[in-house]
């Protein structure tokens, strides 16, 4: 099975951009919201020796997602190859991944008040397209491919070209998102832009423990009532509620 | 009828709907440009263009739904892009469904600059511009009609304007941007370098950039060849008063002091002459005047340089040996907009003259030639000769100005001045005079002395405001524009802009609107052709080029020969009188200007006092962009970068809200202010495009500063007549509370 992974080379990448912007409108993405942003750090030092870096961020679908197990009604779900993503049929908007996300890397959408992030162009990779943002990256600075293949060229970045992701002694969930760059430059990243706890508020665990289960019982009974409205509606035919 | 009429199906859908846990989101207000899933539908036709989010003309292909723009993405059949589109690109689509466009013809009926106007039709439009510019022509003769275009799709316009009678044409980017440049490398080489440039990033070993932000400034194919020189291992010089993305990257940032690259220039040739570092085969038998730099240059040590740049001499001197151990992989940049101080032509002359010392022109990482190729055109009656010739100075008050390109400011001057002879009437094309011609009270005062401003343009620009007629043209995804031919790329290639949709609201192309003046002006033997595709076959049948494949492909490659070894001696690449390159110029000693560059004293700010310098965002181009949704979203105002200590004079702190004031007392919008270390303490810093004053654009009307509105002074320069607009000194004041 393959493991999806993606790097980012800060050496080559600008920050134009692009991969926002194409990302929104492939994805229609409302202006203003974003699953994947462009940022850089502060330039740091003392004029003249200073340092910044650009820096791109996104899910980073990681090996142990907290989003996973904060999500309520079981629409952030992991798929076999890795990829995290969210099934729009069932979220129910309540935001509690957007809050356990290391990363900040997810959102409410505001027009459809339901949780949207990246999921590595998950429909585009089954028709064996890249990304967006791979694809329409100017400074050919992303990558994307099956890290568990040895040969790809983002196990290559990985394994021999020390491509490295964005976790601490604390936060450490196995992100499958690397840089690639200078070490100063990584460390530089690395420090900016740490992943931060997981906000677990205590109502998600709640959830969790106790109405996940309910929830996906009322789900049952509601498919459950369902079928049998059709079936009756099958044996009696249809009838308008019109008067 | 009930309106509570609801069919069972429908009830029990909504209750389905409910159960799985998906109604509880309220269906989104606003409209979304695609269903989920439109990728791969049958139904979505993709079509070929070229990119007009700015000119750098990249390949793009439009998804189409039931005449819809779903999606616009680089176009993988384009020989220079390959597939890959910047953020601006990307986010096309906003300019076509922005419902601040121009929509119909507009007559004024207030005074210029109130923005009252009534609707017309096409035909009242044409009627009455047709009838003006007889008129104009009939009292003031055909030069008194002066016209500014920008862009591929101005083309049609400048044959009405030619065949009409008037030589008075100007683009703003020759004096307002390259033309210095081209200039100085045409006086070195032979030939300008053109657009896009022939920089061989992706093979260079040392990339020099002198004031160029490449990374802010994106142009698509420009930044691919940035990172793969520095995938490859090219080292960066990185020459900027502001620590740019490109100094981030850089192995050196030289922060020079503004205007005295040419110093610094100087001082990497004594260096590279004193020590040996120069390509000496290359300089004696490619180049001329080799004994006469070597002596000009003798006195300009990097302990020279030191006084007058403020860079350590040890820093100029390890950066020439740098240049001198990866030639002739040198890509010495040369900029693109060039017009800062005045002796803009002499800097570039300096740059050339780098260029062939290292060797680099015609070489692998260097500079690359150009290939010319057919450009494909057919016959069309000579043009008429204009008794009086040009107003804008070129080839007279401006000796080395660019026939082609003119000198927008020349038109003002004249305007203002009625010196050579009166101009009443402007036609303004795809450029926005008030925002890219510098010392804007000159403009307005310009456009106040004219009979007619006609401006056809996509948006409600602030210029609109003063026009007397404004023509709403199609955008760059409606409409079909001349084939473009681009010599200056490894691979020459022809590509196509043709229309992906139907105009919407009343907006025309300019083609059609160009070709509809023709007629009523008897002018229709200049645009013998019924549509966009009878013109197109006619340019490529002698040329052997498939129209098919062109429009399926929206480009055609054709072989190059960018390096010196691809050459034959009938296939020269220094085209000079002399078939050398001219280190020493004779012609610039016949004009009267130093035929070796030469430093000259740059004014330091007053008291109290910093420069305003500026540039470019990745997300935005000039002053077009600004209003588009997706673009505004990621950077809707700018700011103003002040160094920490400069702040600290004024008490600011960082995300104050103040103004700029320039030393003529001219002021901006209120601007946040940025403060790092990441500037010199003599400069301040902004974003242009910023500050606009066109109450029509909702988004980017009255958003952050414009630079432009701040530079009430220019120093041109002698030859080409380029505005220096790096002259003009701010200081923050008080931002005053808001209305």
């Amino acid at each position: 099975m393959a493991r999806y992974g993606m790097v980012t080379d800060l050496r080559r990448c600008v920050g134009c951009h692009a991969c926002t912007v194409a990302c929104n409108a492939e994805w229609d993405v409302p202006a203003g919201q974003a699953r994947t942003e462009v940022r850089a750090t502060p330039i740091a030092g003392t004029f003249p020796a200073l340092a910044s870096s650009v820096f791109v961020s996104q899910c980073n679908q990681c090996d142990r997602p907290p989003c996973v197990n904060a999500c309520p009604s079981g629409a952030t779900r992991q798929t076999a190859s890795g990829i995290v993503s969210v099934d729009k049929r069932v979220c129910i908007g309540c935001g509690f991944c957007v809050e356990a996300c290391p990363y900040d890397a997810r959102h409410l959408d505001r027009q459809t008040r339901q949780v949207d992030k990246c999921d590595f162009c998950l429909s585009r990779v089954e028709r064996g397209q890249e990304p967006v943002c791979v694809a329409t990256c100017t400074a050919h600075a992303k990558y994307f491919g099956d890290l568990e293949d040895r040969s790809s060229v983002v196990s290559r970045m990985v394994f021999e070209n020390g491509a490295r992701r964005i976790e601490t002694g604390e936060v450490a969930v196995g992100p499958n998102v690397y840089y690639a760059g200078l070490p100063e430059q990584l460390d530089l990243v690395a420090a900016t832009f740490p992943p931060r706890h997981p906000r677990m508020p205590a109502s998600a665990t709640v959830w969790r423990r106790a109405f996940k289960p309910l929830m996906l019982t009322a789900i049952g009974v509601a498919f459950a009532g369902q079928a049998v409205a059709f079936f009756t509606q099958l044996k009696n035919g249809e009838k308008d509620f019109e008067d | 009828m009930s309106t509570e009429s609801i069919s069972r199906r429908q009830f029990l859908g909504t209750v389905a709907a409910a159960g799985a846990g998906a109604a509880v989101a309220p269906a989104a207000a606003e409209a979304r440009p695609h269903p989920p899933g439109w990728r791969g539908d049958e139904r979505v036709e993709q079509i070929a263009t070229i990119c007009e989010m700015c000119f750098w003309r990249c390949g793009v292909l439009a998804s189409v739904a039931d005449g819809h723009v779903v999606r616009l993405e680089g176009n993988p059949d384009h020989p220079l892009t390959r597939g890959r589109l910047c953020a601006r690109g990307n986010a096309g689509t906003g300019l076509l469904y922005d419902p601040d466009r121009l929509k119909y013809p507009m007559l004024r009926t207030g005074k210029r600059g109130e923005g009252q106007f009534k609707r017309i039709s096409w035909d009242e439009a044409l009627d009455f511009l047709a009838a003006k510019l007889k008129a104009i022509k009939d009292a003031h003769g055909p030069e008194a009609t002066a016209f500014f275009p920008h862009g591929i799709g101005s083309r049609f316009f400048g044959t009405l304007m030619s065949a009409y009678g008037t030589p008075n044409s100007a683009e703003p980017s020759f004096a307002q941007c390259r033309g210095p440049r081209d200039v100085g490398y045409a006086l070195t080489f032979g030939q300008p370098l053109g657009s896009p440039e022939p920089v061989d990033l992706e093979s260079s070993k040392l990339i020099v950039l002198i004031g160029s932000h490449l990374g802010e400034n994106v142009f698509t194919s420009q930044i691919t060849a940035f990172a793969n020189g520095l995938a490859g291992g090219a080292r960066i010089i990185a020459v900027d008063p502001r620590f740019s993305t490109a100094a981030a990257k850089a192995d050196w940032w030289l922060p020079i002091r503004p205007g005295t690259d040419i110093a610094l220039l100087l001082a990497w040739m004594h260096v590279l002459i004193g020590e040996q570092l120069y390509d000496r085969d290359y300089v004696a038998q490619y180049a001329s005047g080799f004994d006469q730099l070597a002596a000009h240059v003798k006195a300009f040590t990097p302990e020279w340089a030191e006084g007058i740049t403020e860079l350590p001499a040890a820093q100029i001197r390890e950066t020439a040996r740098s240049m001198g151990a990866a030639k002739p992989a040198v890509a010495i940049h040369p900029g693109r907009h060039v017009t800062w101080y005045g002796d803009d032509t002499q800097r570039a002359r300096a740059m050339a003259i780098l260029t062939a010392l290292l060797g680099s022109w015609g070489r692998k990482g260097g500079i690359f030639l150009p290939t010319s190729v057919p450009r494909g055109s057919f016959d069309l009656p000579s043009f008429p000769d204009s008794a009086r010739g040009r107003a804008d100075g070129v080839g007279t008050r401006f000796p080395l100005a660019s026939e082609e390109l003119g000198v927008t400011n020349g038109l003002v001057d004249a305007t203002m001045t009625g010196d050579p002879y009166p101009i009443k009437a402007w036609i303004v094309y795809g450029q926005n005079v008030l925002e890219s011609i510098p010392q804007r009270h000159r403009t307005l005062k310009a456009i106040e002395a004219l009979d007619l401003l006609v401006v056809v343009d996509v948006l409600p620009v602030e210029q609109t405001n003063y026009a007397d007629l404004v023509l709403p043209e199609a955008t760059y995804l409606e409409r079909y524009d001349p084939p473009v031919v681009v010599t200056t790329a490894k691979q020459p290639f022809m590509s196509i802009r043709q229309p992906v949709c139907e105009p919407m609201y009343e907006s025309k192309p300019g083609w059609w609107i160009a070709k509809q003046l023709a007629s009523r002006m008897g002018l229709e033997a200049w645009f013998p052709w019924n549509t966009p595709d009878e013109h197109l076959d006619r340019i490529i049948e002698p040329m052997g080029i498939n129209g098919r494949a062109l429009r399926s492909r929206g480009a055609v490659a054709f072989a190059g020969r960018p390096y010196i070894e691809d050459r034959t001696e009938d296939d020269g690449f220094i085209p000079t009188s002399s078939g050398k390159i001219q280190l020493y110029s004779e012609e610039l000693k016949d004009a009267g200007a130093d035929p070796l560059p030469r430093y000259t004293e740059v004014e330091p700010p007053p008291a109290g006092y910093v420069r305003l310098i500026y540039g470019r965002a990745p997300m935005h181009s000039f002053a077009r962009t600004q209003n588009n949704e997706a673009l505004h979203a990621l950077m809707s105002e700018n700011e103003v970068w002040l160094h920490t200590a400069t702040a600290g004079e004024h008490r600011l702190a960082d995300g104050d809200r103040i103004v700029l004031e320039n030393t003529d007392g001219g002021r901006s919008r209120p601007v946040r202010v940025k403060v790092t270390e990441g500037i010199r303490r003599d400069c301040a810093y902004l974003v242009h495009g910023f500050g606009q004053g066109g109450r029509g654009l909702r988004r980017a009307f009255g958003r952050g500063a414009s630079d432009t509105a701040l530079m009430s002074r220019v120093k041109v320069d002698p030859l080409t007549g380029g505005t220096g607009m790096r002259v003009n000194f701010v200081r923050p004041v008080p931002a005053e509370p808001a209305v």
